[in-house]
Formats: structure tokens, C-alpha cells, sequence
């Protein structure tokens, strides 16, 4: 906490965000970049079938982001855990204006926050599939399903979890 | 649903700087949609109008405050556009969003220190201009954060209309908040933009019927609950209050600031608080350092690239109970001329320009002069919120007595 307030007088805030930038000069955007050492394990767990979120090894809490200092401890170490898939959905939005010239070919879609099982204060960005927007509730059990994204204009595809009505 | 506000942000330890810092002259560029102006055109143009309103010659400016984004006023921009080339002392803690609030804290100290005299806080954008060759519009900034572009972005969570209208749908479940409320925001910015000829949507009326009609793009959004895509700027210049009396227009004092963090910063998916904003920390202070409470404010002007953005602040910041903010705004009270809590009395980021909040501190000192558009009677104590995510900022001005 002593190392958070001193920060508190800093009229930016990039510090304390964590925040990490890079310009984005890979062809594959938006796809990840799956050799990020942030969050390679995220991306490798989903090849898998698994969805993997990492645990600090110091406090025990999920740390999600997997930022490289604990929000609740400031302790570094973590370690890359599975979880069930299973959540609650959180909030979510019906797009249908391609924000990105890559999205075209995906819109309309379902950009979701769910909440995990093992602890709500997770929440997986995610996509809603396999279901119709108008039946979709607050809270209601979701389930995890690993499926190929692609984007229109870019070459390849990731497995990425996307979530469907359990 | 209680989140302990300590688990997800805090107050900025601000000293007191009740009544040691005045504006004492405002001005703003031309607003518009694409006008193939540079930033550094645009916000000379707020400059020399700034200058005009004071009473001031650019040799007068000897302190320049901007915020360390590209194309900024700085100290080079400023005597390249008026020839000038004396010294000036110089500080990035100033600009639109939530240093349009804080600028005068740090200004403070300078003019305590004499390190300046006169103190010139600007802010500028050319994103109408630039828009067709930025990669994803005003969304590129967030684009270039690695956690978005390998967690949030490859799952189509982005950009910030998509942030904004998921807090909305959350908002609308656990408080009851409907679309015709954030409608009623996007109506009063609008009205009020009709009644001003500086406002770049000053031809576009809005009914709330005409905001229910419009298509949901990103639904629960229209494009009447986002902000606009502007060129434009702005400037205000600060002194001490003795010296600010002898300038022709009446000072504004500041009489507090308050600056808050969230902890996620622009991860909003995971801040603890999802449909708070960091209001709750600089308002609150910012009130505390002023002696009042928010029914002595006269007029609001909130950073407002969202109308959800709007209403949360409203409620963060003790103008109504947390969750009955659809309600507070419902009907005319954000109106210049008949509501409760007049608020964004220019037209706002959503139907005056999208200047990033250096245009509502603008609003508030003509306001508190009695010289604004769309005129709050008797307005004595004005407010503005700034926001970025990561922070919200609270000043207050008051009319010299």
C-alpha cells in the first residue's frame, strides 16, 4: 500500500495502469500475438482445450490481468492455472458496426464479459456464440467453448475461447 | 454489489489550494468536423482569443501548461506562432481530460514559487482531420496496449463504444437505468448545442423520439449516446487572484481540486467498481478543499464522451444517490434554463466538439461571468469533471466576490 500512495500525486497514470505499449505493426492484428510472454500460456491453454488463468503465488488470487505485480500484494510470481470454463454472464453488447476494417465479415457479434465460477471478480473478455442476443440474461451460466478466429483481410487463425449459454 | 472503494482506487493528496489561483482569460478555437488545420493552428487560435480576453501581449505568457501527447502547444509552438522567444517555464500537467481540472493545482505552486506570472494551460486535437489515416480512429491509443491486443481486441471487446455501452447494459441491470434516460442526457448536450453558434451539431435537433429511432450500433448504444469526432481546442490563462483583479474580464477563483485513480486504469473489464468511475475520489476531495457540498453547485460540466459516462459521474459525484442517477437526469434536468443541475450547458463532447474537456472549463468561466450562450441564471459556484478511465478529476470555480 506505501508504494501505491506515493504514486497517488502523479497527475498521469500510465504507472499505475501497467500499461504496455506496442505499435501495431504486425500483419496479424487483430489476431493475439501468441508469443507475447504475457500471455502465451493464455493462448496455448486454448490449443488445449483448457483456459488457463494465472494464480499469484503469493496471495493465492486469481492475477487478471496476468500483469507482471500483483494488484492485491504487489507480489510478482504467478502460475498459470486451468479453470472449469464455466461462469455467469457479466454484461455483454450486440455489435453490428465493424469498428475495424477486420471485423467486417464478423459483425453482427456478441463482445461478453463472464464472470468465472471460481471467483466473479475474473471477468474473460469474451464472444457469446451459438446463440440468439435477444435470449440472453444478466447471470446467466455460461459455459466455454474453444473455436478458430479469423479476420477479414489477415491470413491464419488462433483457437480462442468463446463462450456459449450453458 | 458493494465494492470497498479501497479495493479498486484512491484520492490524490492534494494540499489546499482554496483561493490561490484565478482564470482570468478563456478562449477557444473554431469547432468543426474535418477542417485540414494542424493542432498547433488550432489551439493559436484559442491562444491569441485567450490572450484578447485577459488583456494580455504574448510576451505576458511566461508559464505554458499542455499534456505530453503528439502536436501539443509547447513552449517551440508557442513562440513559433507568435515570434516570440523569451522564457517560459513549462509543465505537462496540464491539458484537456482530467488535466483541465488539475492544471491550476499545479499552476499553484509555480505562481506561489514566482516561477510564473501568467499561466497558460491549452489543449488541441485534429482527429476530424487526421481520422482518415488513423488505424481505428481515436481508438488506436488502446489499440497499442498489449494486455487489449492479446486479451480484449482479438475477441472483438473494442474499442471504447464497445467499453462503454458494456458498463451501460451492467448500469441498466443493476440500477433500472433505460435507454430513454441516457437519451434525456443526449437531448440536453443537444439542445443546448442548437442554442449555441459555436457547436459543431448547432443545426442537428434531437427529440428524444429522434434518439429512440436511431439505430443501435452497438446495442445497447446509438451514435447519439457518443461523442463527436472533432478539430478544435482550447485555452485558459491562470494568475493569482490579486493579480487577476486587474484584468478587464471578472476571475474565476479556483476553490478546489480533487484527483482520483482507478487502480485497473483502461482495463475496464476488471475494475472492481464496474459502473463507478474514479469521480468518487476527486469529487468528494475536490468539494471538501471548496467547503461545499453538491447542491451548492450552480452548473456541472463533466467530460462526456459517453452518455453513461455522464450519468456515472453524476451519481460519483454526490449529485444524486448511486444508482438513481437514469432517474436524476430524466425529463429537463440537465437543461441551462429550467433543470436542477444545468450540465454541459455548451453542448458537450456528445453535440459541442469533441475537445476533450478543455472547452467545458471554457464554459464554466463564462458561465460564472455571466457571458454564456445559454446562460444559468444567477450561476455563482461551477464544477467540471474530468475523466480518462484510469482518473477523474474534479475542479471548482467560483465566482469572485
Amino acid at each position: 500500500m506505501s508504494e501505491r500512495s506515493e504514486r497517488t500525486n502523479e497527475a498521469t497514470s500510465d504507472e499505475r495502469v501497467h500499461r504496455i505499449e506496442g505499435h501495431i505493426t504486425r500483419a496479424a492484428f487483430p489476431l493475439p500475438d501468441v508469443t507475447w510472454p504475457l500471455t502465451a500460456e493464455f493462448w496455448a491453454g486454448a490449443t488445449r482445450n483448457e483456459l488457463m488463468i494465472p494464480v499469484c503465488d503469493t496471495c493465492g488470487r486469481y492475477r487478471w490481468y496476468p500483469k507482471t505485480e500483483c494488484l492485491s500484494c504487489d507480489g510478482e510470481p504467478y502460475t498459470w492455472t486451468p479453470v472449469s470454463g464455466r461462469g455467469t454472464l457479466f454484461s455483454w453488447v450486440v455489435v453490428t458496426h465493424p469498428f475495424l476494417p477486420q471485423f467486417a465479415d464478423l459483425v453482427p457479434f456478441v463482445p461478453a464479459l463472464v464472470a468465472l465460477e471460481e471467483d466473479p471478480s475474473v471477468r474473460v473478455p469474451t464472444r457469446m456464440v451459438d446463440c440468439d442476443p435477444g435470449s440472453l440474461t444478466f447471470d446467466m451460466p455460461v459455459t466455454v467453448t474453444f473455436r478458430e478466429i479469423s479476420f477479414t483481410g489477415v491470413d491464419g487463425s488462433v483457437t480462442a475461447p468463446l463462450f456459449v449459454p450453458a | 454489489m458493494a465494492i470497498d472503494p479501497g479495493e479498486w482506487g484512491n484520492a490524490a493528496d492534494f494540499d489546499d489550494v482554496n483561493g490561490q489561483v484565478a482564470i482570468c482569460g478563456v478562449g477557444d478555437s473554431d469547432m468543426s468536423k474535418a477542417s485540414g488545420r494542424t493542432t498547433q493552428e488550432i489551439v493559436g487560435q484559442a491562444v491569441e482569443r485567450a490572450l484578447a480576453d485577459a488583456g494580455l501581449e504574448p510576451t505576458d505568457v511566461d508559464g505554458l501548461m499542455y499534456v505530453g501527447m503528439p502536436e501539443q502547444f509547447d513552449v517551440a509552438a508557442f513562440h513559433e506562432h507568435f515570434g516570440t522567444s523569451h522564457d517560459i517555464w513549462e509543465s505537462r500537467k496540464g491539458g484537456g481530460m482530467t488535466g483541465a481540472a488539475t492544471a491550476p493545482y499545479f499552476a499553484a505552486e509555480a505562481l506561489r514559487e514566482g516561477k510564473a506570472t501568467f499561466v497558460l494551460n491549452t489543449f488541441g486535437v485534429a482527429w476530424a482531420t487526421q481520422r482518415g489515416e488513423m488505424t481505428g480512429g481515436p481508438g488506436e491509443s488502446h489499440a497499442q496496449d498489449l494486455f487489449k491486443q492479446n486479451l480484449e481486441i482479438p475477441l472483438g471487446w473494442f474499442p471504447q463504444p464497445v467499453y462503454f455501452a458494456t458498463i451501460a447494459r451492467r448500469h441498466m441491470h443493476d440500477f433500472g437505468t433505460t435507454e430513454e434516460q441516457l437519451g434525456a442526457i443526449a437531448v440536453a448536450f443537444r439542445r443546448h448545442a442548437n442554442l449555441n453558434p459555436e457547436a459543431v451539431m448547432r443545426d442537428k435537433p434531437l427529440s428524444l423520439e429522434q434518439y429512440l429511432a436511431s439505430p443501435k450500433f452497438v446495442d445497447p448504444f446509438r451514435k447519439e449516446d457518443c461523442c463527436l469526432i472533432s478539430d478544435g481546442g482550447g485555452a485558459y490563462i491562470m494568475t493569482t487572484p490579486e493579480r487577476a483583479a486587474d484584468r478587464p474580464k471578472a476571475p474565476a477563483i479556483v476553490a478546489g481540486v480533487g484527483l482520483g485513480n482507478a487502480y485497473t486504469g483502461t482495463h475496464w473489464a476488471q475494475q472492481p467498481a464496474f459502473t463507478s468511475t474514479p469521480a468518487v475520489f476527486s469529487a468528494p476531495a475536490a468539494f471538501a478543499m471548496a467547503g461545499i457540498t453538491p447542491d451548492d453547485v450552480d452548473l456541472y460540466t463533466c467530460y462526456d464522451p459517453f452518455t453513461i459516462v455522464t450519468l456515472m459521474q453524476i451519481e460519483d459525484s454526490g449529485f444524486c444517490e448511486k444508482g438513481a442517477g437514469g432517474e436524476f437526469v430524466a425529463g429537463d434536468t440537465l437543461h441551462f434554463d429550467s433543470g436542477k443541475l444545468p450540465t454541459n450547458t455548451h453542448g458537450g463532447m456528445l453535440s459541442h466538439a469533441y475537445v476533450l474537456g478543455i472547452s467545458h472549463v471554457v464554459e464554466v468561466v463564462r458561465q460564472l461571468r455571466g457571458e454564456a450562450v445559454n446562460q444559468v441564471p444567477d450561476c455563482e459556484i461551477g464544477v467540471y469533471g474530468g475523466y480518462t478511465g484510469p482518473q477523474c478529476s474534479t475542479i471548482v470555480l467560483r465566482r469572485a466576490s
